[in-house]
């Protein structure tokens, strides 16, 4: 991972721990697909339970962040990991075409789905032809 | 995807670019490179896609804890077996792509210690992690034993 570490910055902010960083965040795994009417995301955080997690829709960002509940006994030792520990953290930017008043959210079996809601003005419209 | 871009959360500028006629949505050329790799290599932070899943173990006193993460599975599509020593854990996830589904299957053989309670294993699914609870036996656990000197 340290040739990845060098070529590629993202890799640097927050994906891994230990690094001093009293707060790791990575970016979770996410899809986008559109419809008519509205957009759709999909995000993918395992370990985050509907108490953890925060969506806030402001001035053309949407911000998603998701704290992993881990349901382990105290005092267990790590023999390996894969996963991490810190937290999701996924910022979309958009050009407020979305109603930030009609965003409906869903967590299931850690996938997120959020319904994001074209604004009037951005449907697509059929003209008639008279 | 054209009017949702991704921001990186930890850049430190969004200042818009210029000279490049706003091809790349960020500044300095850490974040270019990052905005150019950072999509393909999602999957690598965490989550596979298809085939194998992050897995970690921990122990404990009496247990050996093997925890998966598999957002999206259905229960009924997990299985959990032990297999000559081998922990075999597999999962399919159904996907709707456009107007037809797909699934999507996951497996992965994960080596535990032989001190395991084979019939006394339980496994648990929430919030898309698998936990698999592995009893060790009574001889592996850390045991004091005193002993006399004559």
């Amino acid at each position: 991972m340290s040739l990845f570490n060098t070529i590629i910055p993202s890799l640097h902010h927050g994906t891994h721990e230990g690094n001093g960083d009293p707060h790791p965040i990575c970016r979770p795994y996410f899809e986008i697909d559109e419809t008519e009417g509205a957009y759709g995301v999909t995000v993918y955080m395992p370990g985050v339970a509907k108490e953890g997690l925060e969506i806030t829709a402001e001035g053309g960002e949407l911000r998603i962040t998701g704290k992993r509940a881990t349901k382990l006994p105290e005092g267990v030792t790590a023999l390996h990991r894969e996963s991490s520990d810190a937290a999701f953290e996924l910022v979309l930017t958009h050009d407020n075409t979305v109603n930030t008043g009609k965003i409906e959210a869903e967590l299931k079996d850690g996938i997120l789905r959020v319904a994001l809601a074209k604004v009037e003005s951005a449907k697509p419209r059929k003209i008639a032809i008279t | 995807m054209r009017l949702i871009h991704y921001t990186n959360p930890n850049a430190l500028s969004i200042a818009p670019t210029a000279g490049l006629g706003g091809r790349f949505p960020r500044g300095d050329i850490e974040d270019q490179v990052d905005w150019l790799f950072g999509t393909a290599l999602a999957g690598f932070s965490g989550l596979a896609r298809g085939g194998q899943f992050p897995v970690d173990i921990f122990e404990d006193k009496e247990n050996t804890y093997v925890r998966a993460e598999l957002p999206g599975v259905n229960r009924d599509a997990i299985g959990v077996e032990i297999v000559e020593g081998s922990l075999s854990i597999q999962a399919s996830r159904k996907e709707k792509s456009g107007e037809g589904e797909s699934t999507v299957s996951f497996n992965r053989l994960v080596s535990i210690p032989d001190e395991v309670q084979a019939d006394k294993v339980s496994a648990a699914y929430e919030n898309g992690v698998l936990t698999v609870t592995l009893p060790k036996k009574e001889e592996a656990k850390p045991k004091k034993i005193t002993v006399s000197v004559n």
